[in-house]
């Protein structure tokens, strides 16, 4: 059973962690989870997320989820904001396209151009 | 929407827009009384009487910065219960919050099952970390009760200055969520 006494390792853990790299975030992802974006499986886009972030331990990454974004015929809908980049949407995701997107875009550097729908504001 | 699940992710949505910053979730799985409850509480801008009625209307949507015109979320809830003999009630006030009630007939054969509840529970939990969350999961039958709590302000109070999105914090979430449905048979429901 998971009881709060582990949060207390978390937080000892965490604490070193921000310590080494000053708890910045660096890359801030929001998925569409309106309606429509619910409908077309935004939740499972957004659980890969969550899944992958936690397996690669990427702890400046930030995923949050907000409403419609009125691309509702490209449903789900993610942005990934970047300080001092261009905003990106991908459009029409699901839960292999996050992973690529994960490993090409948030780890490497490099945009998936193929699932862009968007940029700028 | 497949399932209970999303439709209880799309209702917690709307009580972030109406920037909540308690939200209160409860699913009663009460087998002697044939019932699938869900009840969502929060401290949002709450509704008047006419917009209460309004939110029930699909040519309706509360969004008003778009030209969209159609806000399906709570009329496609509400007829999912209603179409399978349970009920659908929303409460509020303007000031103070909106509760929302919905019973499904627990052993109905056309009710939409409850789904996939830990995915729905972490995405807004992790998704909107800056509200907090009750989540209050129960199962009764004849012989026994069953219970499971989670409070993210006693998580965030063992936390201190960590934030709920750390990884290590998002994978305890989850994990705290698959025991408790377990624990309260909520899985299969």
């Amino acid at each position: 059973m998971k009881t709060l006494a582990d949060l207390k390792k978390i937080r000892e853990k965490a604490q070193e962690d921000m310590k080494l790299r000053g708890g910045n975030v660096r890359i801030k992802i929001s998925v569409g989870m309106g309606t429509s974006g619910i409908a077309m499986g935004a939740r499972e886009v957004m659980k890969t997320f969550l899944e992958e972030i936690a397996a690669r331990n990427l702890s400046d990454v930030l995923v949050t989820q907000t409403g419609e974004k009125g691309l509702s015929s490209m449903e789900p809908v993610v942005d990934l904001i970047e300080e001092g980049k261009p905003k990106v949407t991908y459009g029409n995701m699901n839960p292999d396209k996050v992973k690529k997107v994960v490993v090409e875009h948030i780890v490497n550097g490099r945009i998936v151009s193929d699932y862009v729908v968007a940029t700028g504001d | 929407m497949q399932d209970i699940s999303l439709h209880l992710l799309d209702i917690i949505e709307n009580s972030v827009r109406a920037e909540a910053r308690n939200i209160k979730v409860r699913v009663i799985n009460n087998v002697q009384k044939n019932r699938l409850r869900i009840i969502v509480e929060d401290d949002g801008v709450g509704m008047d009487s006419h917009t209460l009625e309004k939110a029930q209307d699909p040519f309706y949507t509360s969004k008003l910065q778009r030209e969209k015109k159609v806000g399906l979320g709570i009329p496609l809830f509400k007829q999912n219960a209603e179409m399978v003999g349970g009920t659908f009630k929303m409460a509020s006030e303007p000031g103070f919050g909106t509760v929302l009630t919905v019973d499904f007939t627990l052993d109905h054969i056309d009710r939409m099952p409850l789904g996939n509840l830990k995915d729905t529970l972490l995405n807004v939990i992790i998704g909107h970390s800056d509200v907090d969350y009750c989540v209050h999961l129960i199962y009764r039958d004849k012989a026994k009760e069953q219970c499971f709590y989670l409070d993210t302000k006693a998580i965030r109070e063992e936390l201190g200055d960590i934030p709920l999105t750390y990884p290590d914090v998002i994978e305890y979430i989850d994990q705290s969520l698959f025991e408790g449905i377990q624990n309260t048979n909520m899985e299969d429901v």
